[in-house]
């Protein structure tokens, strides 16, 4: 417990507790930019940045804050830390910030963030906590990449916008439709859980 | 919850507000000269995309609607490049169109749409704009709506193809309209 940085904070993000599979959280965001393979990866990369930046603050501000005022106190670090970002790639990267689109200032009420300051970042060191975060960025980044790869590909047949199943190919257009991701967020959870050992309630 | 909590409760929210919101206006006050600047690097990027043969873009008035006006390189009028708003599927879709002095677009390029992603959101790709380029407003149907029609519409995406459409055609006629007449 005393040990400054244990590997399991990184990896279990990653795999063992998503936050997509496993946590079920920031499903949100996921039906809105996981029908493309291209919106998300920058929605990841913005997302590893904040979360693993938002973490750090939270967890070295931990001591300080009294536990009834600790939900608000969460909430001004991370819209001060999505805002920040936002203004400054948009001042120096305006390239990368136009493709994150509104993806980048939505970032605020995404629920990850707040969970992971909660169930985290609130009772760790900084270091933990920033691999955390780093983790859990990962996790998500993969699983929306996995769906997206999926979605994009029986619903538009395209990937990265390349057409990769021939001009013959009548896309399955529910596939990039809200209902589609339910539908493989469905699959991809059995599939984890029946490989992964089951879930414990 | 006693007296004693309640203030260090105040005071600790109190202070980091007051942390981050230095902070916040710190990083606005740097970034905004720098923001500026890259929106009009790109107002200018945008307004030779839709007007390649342009040189000089001024800000202008046409029949009370506000518009940019073209020159090229030796100063002669060649255009103008107007802002519209099409009625789309998920609310209005923004779209910046230029028209040379034959009233033919010269191309268009759509600024902000809410437009379902994967689907509307495709107007935004070159295949469905370029379809634009150096048409009139005779031609400007979609495929599906009229024999006349030369664009080809999103699969998936009829409404938001059409919205973008029949706006910049009706762009076209509102001008032509007023064109015989003297201002």
């Amino acid at each position: 417990m005393n040990r400054i940085f244990k590997p399991e904070s990184f990896l279990k993000g990653v795999w063992q507790e998503n936050p997509i599979f496993f946590l079920m959280l920031g499903l949100c965001p996921l039906l809105a930019v996981s029908s493309s393979l291209r919106d998300a990866i920058g929605m990841g990369a913005a997302f590893i940045f904040v979360l693993t930046g938002s973490n750090m603050t939270v967890s070295f501000i931990r001591k300080l804050v009294p536990e009834h005022v600790r939900i608000p106190v969460f909430i001004i670090v991370i819209a001060t830390f999505v805002t920040v970002t936002d203004y400054s790639l948009a001042a120096f990267s305006p390239q990368l910030h136009k493709s994150l689109g509104v993806y980048l200032p939505l970032m605020v009420v995404n629920c990850i963030l707040l969970g992971r300051a909660e169930a985290f970042a609130s009772k760790n060191n900084v270091i933990n906590s920033a691999f955390d975060g780093l983790g859990m960025g990962i996790g998500f980044t993969l699983a929306i990449s996995i769906i997206a790869i999926i979605r994009e590909t029986l619903g538009q047949g395209t990937l990265m916008g390349i057409n990769v199943l021939g001009k013959d190919y009548v896309p399955f257009l529910i596939m990039i439709m809200p209902p589609g991701a339910f539908l493989v967020i469905g699959f991809l959870m059995a599939l984890k859980n029946n490989i992964g050992g089951k879930k414990k309630c | 919850m006693k007296r004693k909590d309640i203030v260090t409760g105040i005071l600790v929210l109190l202070l980091i507000a007051s942390i981050s919101g230095f902070l916040l206006a710190q990083t606005f006050r740097v970034a905004k000269p720098r923001i500026e600047k890259q929106m009009k690097i790109e107002e200018e990027k945008l307004n030779r995309e839709i007007f390649p043969e342009g040189n000089d873009f001024r800000a202008d008035n046409f029949k009370g609607i506000k518009c940019t006006s073209v020159y090229d390189g030796q100063d002669a009028f060649i255009g103008r490049i107007f802002n519209l708003t099409a009625p789309g599927y998920g609310g209005n879709i923004l779209v910046k169109a230029g028209i040379d002095s034959e009233s033919r677009i010269t191309g268009i390029r759509i600024l902000e749409h809410k437009e379902t992603p994967g689907l509307g959101s495709r107007i935004t790709e070159a295949s469905f704009l370029d379809q634009f380029r150096n048409r009139d407003s005779s031609t400007l149907f979609l495929k599906k709506d009229s024999p006349r029609g030369n664009i080809d519409a999103i699969t998936g995406a009829t409404i938001s193809s059409r919205a973008v459409t029949d706006s910049v055609r009706k762009l076209q006629e509102q001008i032509n309209d007023t064109d015989g007449e003297t201002p």
